[in-house]
């Protein structure tokens, strides 16, 4: 029998791969959220290796990059991590803007980091309630994601989509925040702390489910370091490392929040971060909201700033340069360069080399779930396929942001 | 005394013989039974998945249609729902857990990377699922509302409703299943 | 920490593998020879605290000599530095060392790359390919090949504008 997971250097020997059996876990299993295919190696009951196959949803969005001008690549950002697509929508658009030596103003940070924190809400509470799911308990998953639904008729009033939002443009938005919108960002912030401490009352101090995800799916510091783990992973196992706080981007140094931090790495320690960062979310949003200072929603930049849409419509040269931008005829620097944004998952980056035309001569998504996925087997040896189910559920591999 | 030379026979009337005449209140009955308890397959796999999550919750609710047992197992399941874009890498699973299912079946492919590929026209993603299974129903969308993924629904639930009995094992049917590569040879019955 | 004196220090260690320096980027970026990179890295990652290995992706310039490129972007998160390390390597030869040993985290990084553009890297546990179907006899990304699949029967070329 293939030894399977040779490259984790199992010193297994012939009398013990005999007693062994195979557990195909995927691609398709409803625990596995997102395609990607786990051979398990059992002993029984406990697992002893593990080998993954990913690439069942392999959409080729590097190579799509190349033949897309600067605008048409945030309808791809959207689907990397799509439960919090505005992260990735704001995060290319800093990219592109960092190309560019684009300065945007105050108010248009501010409504940035309103979108993003949303978005990382929304991320988050997917997150936690289907670590709930996973050890049985659907209850939290249905109330949490009537909030989700309460996100989504945000997104709808700043952009249209609930989804894949391909929200903003270079350089700030395409419409300052309607009174609606502020209503309904308002609205929820009254009303999600109540339902985090439901959510919470129901699991959080639960005995059921301490027991099922204290020191499940533990890992250390200098392992995660080692593996390259970023976002609440790594803060879950001890490392303080959040790109908001290092290299702060659309400011965020003017906003005081707790980096939330972990001390064993495991499945309890995840789900805490993730809840903690969810309230600091909430402080910023009502500080954003309240310090919202005034200027414009957009940033004139040449070649990027599509002009007003009644002009487009009567008047001649900011149609033409309607066309030409959204076409791709536009003049950009040749320069390389890496941008980051702290995605809900951790380190976004973007590795943009321009040529100067039309369209990037090669760009390289970082993905965070892509890195830390690999250090699944490591996590699992030695526990019950239970515990690698929920390991699984708590680290939020995303399956579009795992292949691109 | 009478001459059968005389009379001649006249062909009734489509729908009152066979499977159109004896079996239509059956037919209607069956459907009624069938269309009101579909078990869906939830093939989540990108974007669309999410938004089949939202319509699975409180507010959409496609347990009102009578879907709230989602059965990821194949072998338990009538509706194969298709959600997200499928690499060539995955086709064969879904051809796969096509043939698991068990007849009667229907698939309802929902929104564009499952119906055509979508916006990924690349060398790795397969440009629609009916390459590799029969579609019943296609739902646009990037991803589609909530409420254009029931609308959907509701469609597979007047196919379903309208179902002869015996199609499944028709001459027909079978043909369409071997052009996709499906064997039918227990289709005996 | 200042770019200068690591600069100074890598000149004095490696002298002639550095191939050339970029300080005006918007990272401090390094064009070394592919055959001192592993020797870089480690020297990087345990003089300098460079422990962190924020990406790995590669590249491919077809009117170089050395068409392909790998591309290491580090992070020195205590003094918060970073650092991009470049390396060409052609398509005959397309051997670079793994640095897997160093950092656990490379290895499905360069088996992406490897899928994508065929670099070989000497010392991975597992180089197979990672995204792609594996039956696939091609690296994709190199720029010679197309986007959409060359074997589609069904594209009308009348629709599409071609």
């Amino acid at each position: 029998m293939k030894t399977i997971n040779s490259e984790h250097h199992l010193d297994l020997t012939q009398e013990d791969e005999k007693h062994y059996s195979t557990l195909n876990l995927g691609p398709t299993h409803p625990a596995t959220h997102g395609i990607f295919q786990n051979v398990l190696m059992m002993n029984g009951e406990t697992i002893v290796g593990a080998e993954q196959t990913i690439g069942y949803i392999h959409r080729a969005f590097e190579k799509i990059a190349e033949r897309r001008p600067y605008y048409q690549i945030t309808t791809l950002t959207d689907r990397l991590n799509y439960c919090s697509s505005p992260i990735n929508n704001i995060g290319w658009h800093l990219a592109v803007e960092k190309l560019l030596g684009v300065e945007t103003s105050k108010r248009v940070d501010y409504m940035r980091i309103i979108v993003m924190e949303l978005a990382r809400i929304a991320d988050h509470l997917v997150c936690n309630s289907v670590i709930g799911v996973d050890s049985g308990a659907l209850t939290g998953f249905v109330y949490v994601f009537q909030e989700r639904e309460k996100i989504y008729e945000i997104y709808e009033e700043l952009c249209g989509a609930r989804l894949t939002t391909n929200l903003g443009r270079v350089g700030g938005f395409d419409r300052d925040f309607s009174s609606a919108a502020i209503q309904k960002i308002k609205a929820l912030m009254k009303r999600l702390p109540k339902v985090l401490h439901e959510f919470e009352n129901l699991l959080m101090r639960n005995r059921i489910f301490m027991d099922r995800t204290i020191n499940v799916g533990g890992i250390s510091a200098e392992r995660a370091l080692n593996y390259s783990f970023a976002g609440p992973n790594l803060r879950a196992a001890g490392v303080d490392y959040d790109v908001r706080v290092q290299e702060p981007y659309s400011s965020y140094s003017d906003f005081d929040f707790v980096v939330p931090v972990g001390q064993n790495g495991d499945t309890y320690d995840r789900f805490c971060v993730r809840q903690t960062e969810m309230w600091e979310s909430i402080k910023m949003i009502n500080n954003a909201l309240a310090n919202l200072p005034e200027g414009k929603f957009y940033t004139d930049v040449p070649s990027f700033n599509l002009p007003p849409k009644q002009d487009v419509y009567s008047k001649m040269e900011p149609l033409i340069s309607h066309f030409k931008m959204v076409m791709g005829e536009i003049d950009v620097p040749k320069k390389e360069i890496y941008s980051a944004v702290e995605g809900a998952n951790g380190e976004l980056g973007f590795y943009v080399v321009s040529d100067g035309g039309r369209t990037p001569y090669r760009l390289h998504f970082r993905r965070p779930g892509f890195i830390y996925y690999q250090a699944f087997p490591e996590m699992i040896t030695g526990s019950s396929l239970s515990d690698a189910i929920l390991t699984m559920s708590s680290m939020n591999v995303i399956a579009g942001e795992l292949d691109a | 005394m009478s001459d059968k030379d005389k009379y001649t026979v006249v062909e009734a009337p489509e729908g009152y013989s066979g499977s159109g005449f004896f079996a239509t209140t059956l037919d209607k009955a069956v459907g009624l039974a069938r269309k009101n308890s579909m078990w869906p397959l939830p093939f989540a796999t990108s974007c669309c998945g999410i938004e089949f999550m939202a319509t699975m919750g409180a507010n959409y609710d496609l347990g009102r249609f009578g879907a709230e047992r989602l059965s990821f197992s194949p072998r338990q399941a009538d509706l194969l729902m298709v959600m997200g874009t499928i690499a060539k890498k995955m086709a064969p699973v879904v051809q796969q857990i096509y043939e698991q299912m068990a007849e009667p079946r229907w698939v309802i492919a929902v929104g564009a990377c499952a119906s055509s590929g979508g916006i990924f026209d690349t060398y790795s993603v397969l440009q629609g699922i009916d390459k590799v299974v029969p579609v019943d129903v296609y739902v646009p969308g990037c991803p589609p509302r909530p409420e254009q993924i029931i609308d959907g629904f509701m469609k597979i639930q007047e196919l379903v409703g309208n179902e002869p009995l015996r199609r499944r094992y028709s001459p027909e049917y079978k043909a369409m299943l071997e052009s996709y590569g499906i064997k039918t040879d227990s289709y005996d019955k | 920490m200042e770019y200068t004196i690591l600069l100074q220090e890598l000149k004095n260690k490696f002298e002639d593998k550095i191939l050339s320096v970029d300080e005006a980027a918007d990272i401090f970026t390094l064009t070394v020879n592919s055959e001192a990179i592993k020797a870089i890295v480690t020297y990087l990652k345990e003089q300098q605290s460079f422990i962190f290995l924020t990406d790995l992706c590669g590249i491919h310039y077809p009117e170089q000599e050395k068409e392909l490129g790998v591309i290491y972007h580090l992070h020195n998160l205590v003094a918060n530095k970073r650092i991009r390390l470049k390396t060409f390597v052609s398509k005959a030869h397309p051997q670079i060392d793994s640095i897997v040993s160093l950092f656990s985290g490379a290895n499905w990084m360069e088996r992406e790359t490897f899928d994508f553009y065929g670099v070989d890297f000497v010392g991975h546990p597992n180089l197979i390919r990672i995204l792609n179907v594996e039956y696939m006899d091609y690296h994709p990304m190199r720029k010679e090949y197309p986007l959409e699949d060359a074997t589609r029967l069904d594209k009308d070329d009348r629709f599409f504008g071609r």
